[in-house]
């Protein structure tokens, strides 16, 4: 059985409020696991962020529900993992892959940085809720 | 995150402490944008006290540097923190966004 060494868990509203909360969750979690690299928390922080804001400003519900975000992070010795999700959501509306935009554009740039910053990032669907995996394994 | 700014005698510093995230880039935007219609078009960014910047930060970062240009100026960044340097490089807008050490140092030579 894979050893977690710690762990977060967030659920609530998918709203910007929940943003700092998942950054903080993230700020505490990195106390409880020193030996993490700076670069390896800098990197799966800014990707768990992005994806996070990904969620609360793109997701769309699926029905009367509100969309709740949920992330779940967990330290393993040698990967860090987060599933990123959307509860209530409508399936992600266009293509998800990262886009190319120009030098002047405002935004687009998110999925390309989240491969970017981590080894692999895949995503589900299942049972009306989206997620979202993104993994780092972390520097020796 | 806090905004505050200074105008100095060749550009207006502005200063933005904390995370710089989908939450405060908006705000960033509409500070920068008054700071702009006070009559600064010389824009310096102070990221001194950035400590995180995500792909919303840097799109008000890229909106506010077409803001300082359409006004006939521009923007540069200054004191730009690791994370932030990680970002700007992963995207290459660190050709865009030109970066200096110090806010001094950012219009110095013009």
């Amino acid at each position: 059985m894979t050893e977690v060494l710690a762990s977060r868990s967030f659920r609530g509203l998918a709203a910007e409020d929940a943003i700092e909360s998942v950054h903080n969750d993230l700020d505490s979690l990195w106390l409880d696991v020193p030996f993490v690299q700076d670069m390896d928390q800098m990197t799966f922080t800014t990707a768990v962020i992005e994806s996070a804001s990904n969620i609360v400003q793109h997701a769309e519900p699926a029905g009367q529900e509100p969309v709740e975000l949920g992330v779940d992070i967990t330290v393993q010795p040698t990967l860090l993992q987060a599933r990123v999700s959307a509860y209530h959501a409508k399936p992600p509306f266009g293509p998800m892959e990262p886009a190319t935009p120009g030098e002047d554009a405002e935004s687009g740039r998110g999925l390309a940085l989240i491969q970017a910053l981590v080894t692999t990032v895949t995503f589900e669907r299942q049972d009306g809720t989206n997620t979202w995996v993104l993994s780092r394994t972390s520097q020796d | 995150m806090e905004f505050s700014y200074e105008v100095k005698d060749s550009y207006a510093e502005v200063k933005a402490d904390g995370r710089l995230n989908m939450v405060s880039a908006p705000k960033l935007r509409e500070f920068v944008t008054d700071v702009i219609a006070g009559g600064s078009n010389r824009i310096v960014v102070n990221l001194e006290n950035t400590a995180f910047m995500d792909s919303s930060g840097l799109g008000a970062l890229i909106g506010c540097l077409k803001a300082a240009r359409q006004a006939g100026g521009d923007l540069r960044i200054a004191a730009v923190q690791p994370q932030v340097k990680m970002v700007l490089q992963l995207t290459s807008m660190d050709k865009v966004l030109t970066s200096y050490t110090s806010a001094e140092e950012a219009f110095s030579n013009d």
